[in-house]
């Protein structure tokens, strides 16, 4: 601890408070988040295991936050992270006009990347939402709390369990009660993400689990036998039925959205979870290769901690294409497209 | 992944030589520390020497596998993998005169389950010390609480452990999809499953990744029913053309099979040794409870309190 100081506290965590540091030797900023053990009848917390767990095992990535390091102290330990100046929440509540398309594409691509390397790595995150996808002030999104994470395909016939994931962002097997699932989990959530990034306001905003579910039939349909199959075999599917009524088309949902957009969230928002398209694969879809074509994260807004204003830009925010920018404003890198580029 | 896994990076050493004078090192260590703390009655004698520790490791690694094989819920394999190899961490680089095994080996099996996301709620994970009383099982709890932060920050916060089970488990599918030459893969998994027990306690987990150490229970296994898997490492694993893997894997797989089997230790040798080692807690121990976890709100009272029931408390109260 002696080798940090401390510069402020940034909030408070699921297990305890997360304060904002300096590392003294490489005057790097980073995130502290302090587990302290109170008298916990379980001692260690599982939350914090898990994140341990699963960050410690897996490689660098651009897309998700990075342990730096462990260490007891006092009586309990710290994490050390990036840190990361907000997250997209914010820029969704604080952007004071609507993210262009060229915006969304570019977050929706740095989130894919990210969930396609988790899954790649055996981890389910179970709980994404804006709130843990956190922007550094480079533009960069990366995945973080990994709280709720696990390795999947272990063996046996383990159970999870159905109360993970944030209501809003919680895949409909999971609401139904489902003990056994899959990394299309996650890919639920990154469906609702992208309405939420495409619409400025949550697709699914429930007030309660049951509610949560009449949000999702409202928009999505009665499920049915031919619709979902495997639902009759969830837990509470007797427990609870509703008026039949048929679904409404994405397009009118998220308004104003070009139709492979629309197309890209149909893939993600289907009932059985093996139909979800998955991360790699949805990085292939044409949304990513089309006009307005994914922005840079340089272009993309960098708002303050703290629900600020978020910063006064000189110029304003650069138009999809102009002839009066620079060139390299308005194409992308092409190092970012280049592991794409085989399937082109 | 095993390639780029902590267990990979930092939990796998070189040799059985490197991983004893570990121990012989930590040993000395704590020899060391209390003598110099000159206590009163301390001497060299009434100290365990290496072989001695050895003894007493051994002595209560079998106590843990007995719990947990005997816990209920069945505690599935991988958890009970995990604490082994937990234990063997811990006590590399620590003595077991500085920090009880009789504790370390429950805190072991309690972080497991809790890392391997088999949930059991404390409670229950101390409901299962049988010969304990209700408040007997609480004080054990506030030791495993105790010393649960020591353990882990001991393990370098390395949790994930890569168990042979899950490559023999592949290497069975595999032998069942691509090797019909072998009539009943089936069959290889008795002995198979006898030789993976057989080698948790051992030093195995710590030479060798575990994909080696399934291969090896599996070849094994097969050679013990008079069965020729040589076509299966040419042919399906593809070593045909990779003679220098191919050695080095027989190599390996030799020395594994030389390696200290595990011997339950003598009863009396345990007796005189636990013996001592109990002596040792009591009158020279310095394992301050600092190190240990403190909890935040907890009274100096109550520490205290605690330490002389962690004295009464002996092994005959446990499983």
């Amino acid at each position: 601890m002696e080798q940090y100081n401390i510069l402020g506290r940034i909030g408070e965590g699921a297990h305890g408070i997360v304060f904002k540091a300096k590392h003294i030797e490489t005057g790097e900023t980073v995130a502290l988040k302090k587990v302290a053990l109170r008298r916990l009848e379980d001692g260690i917390p599982n939350q914090a295991l898990r994140e341990i767990k699963a960050l410690q095992e897996i490689e660098d990535n651009q897309h998700v936050v990075k342990l730096k390091d462990v260490f007891p102290h006092g009586t309990g330990f710290v994490l050390v992270f990036d840190f990361m100046l907000s997250d997209l929440s914010e820029v969704i509540r604080n952007s004071q006009r609507p993210l262009t398309p060229a915006q969304v594409k570019g977050y929706m691509m740095m989130l894919l990347k990210g969930v396609a390397f988790l899954h790649h790595n055996n981890i389910m995150h179970r709980d994404l939402k804006p709130a843990n996808l956190l922007i550094s002030s480079s533009g960069h999104l990366k995945i973080a709390d990994f709280g709720l994470a696990r390795l999947f395909s272990e063996e046996g016939e383990r159970l999870y369990s159905h109360q993970v994931a944030t209501r809003w962002y919680r895949a409909p097997e999971l609401l139904y009660g489902a003990r056994k699932y899959d990394e299309g989990v996650d890919l639920w959530a990154v469906g609702c993400i992208f309405g939420e990034l495409l619409n400025s306001s949550p697709l699914f905003p429930g007030e309660n689990d049951i509610e949560q579910l009449c949000c999702v039939l409202r928009v999505l349909g009665t499920p049915t036998q031919d619709s979902w199959p495997e639902i009759v075999e969830l837990p509470d599917y007797n427990k609870i039925t509703f008026k039949e009524n048929p679904a409404i088309p994405l397009g009118e949902i998220v308004p104003d959205t070009s139709p492979q957009a629309v197309d890209l969230l149909y893939k993600f928002l289907v009932y059985p979870s093996k139909q979800r398209c998955s991360a790699r694969q949805a990085l292939l879809h044409p949304y990513f290769f089309s006009s307005p074509l994914p922005a840079h994260h340089s272009e993309l807004p960098t708002p303050q901690r703290g629900g600020r204003p978020p910063r006064q830009r000189l110029q304003a925010p650069p138009a999809d294409f102009s002839v009066d920018l620079p060139l390299q404003n308005s194409v992308v890198d092409p190092a970012v497209l280049q592991e794409h580029a085989s399937c082109l | 992944m095993f390639h780029n896994s902590s267990q990979g990076k930092f939990w796998i050493f070189k040799s059985e030589d490197e991983v004893e004078q570990k121990r012989y090192k930590a040993n000395q260590k704590v020899r060391n520390k209390i003598i110099e703390s000159g206590k009163p009655g301390v001497s060299e004698s009434k100290l365990l020497e290496h072989h001695e520790e050895d003894v007493l490791f051994r002595h209560y690694e079998k106590r843990m596998l007995d719990f947990c094989n005997a816990f209920k819920p069945v505690m599935p394999k991988s958890v009970v993998g995990t604490a082994i190899m937990y234990f063997r961490r811990f006590y590399l680089n620590n003595s077991i005169m500085e920090h009880h095994p009789r504790i370390i080996m429950l805190t072991c099996a309690y972080l497991s389950c809790k890392v391997d996301e088999f949930n059991v709620s404390s409670t229950q994970f101390v409901g299962n010390l049988l010969q304990e009383t209700p408040a007997g099982q609480e004080r054990v709890l506030e030791q495993i609480l105790e010393y649960e932060l020591l353990l882990i920050q001991q393990l370098k916060f390395h949790l994930v452990v890569h168990n042979p089970y899950r490559p023999m488990e592949g290497l069975l599918i595999d032998l069942k999809t691509r090797f019909p030459t072998l009539e009943n893969p089936e069959s290889l998994r008795k002995n198979a499953d006898d030789f993976l027990t057989q080698a948790a306690m051992t030093d195995a987990g710590l030479l060798f990744p575990p994909s080696q150490i399934a291969l090896t229970a599996i070849l094994n296994s097969a050679s013990r029913a008079g069965l020729s898997m040589e076509s299966y490492l040419n042919e399906c694993l593809g070593l045909k053309e990779d003679k220098e893997t191919l050695s080095k894997m027989y190599e390996s797989m030799s020395r594994m099979k030389t390696l200290k089997k595990y011997e339950l230790p003598k009863a009396e040798e345990v007796n005189a040794y636990k013996k001592k080692l109990d002596r040792i807690h009591a009158e020279f121990s310095s394992s301050s409870n600092k190190r240990k976890r403190g909890y935040e709100e907890d009274g100096h009272v109550a520490k205290e309190a605690r330490l002389t029931e962690e004295q009464e408390w002996t092994d005959e109260d446990l499983v």
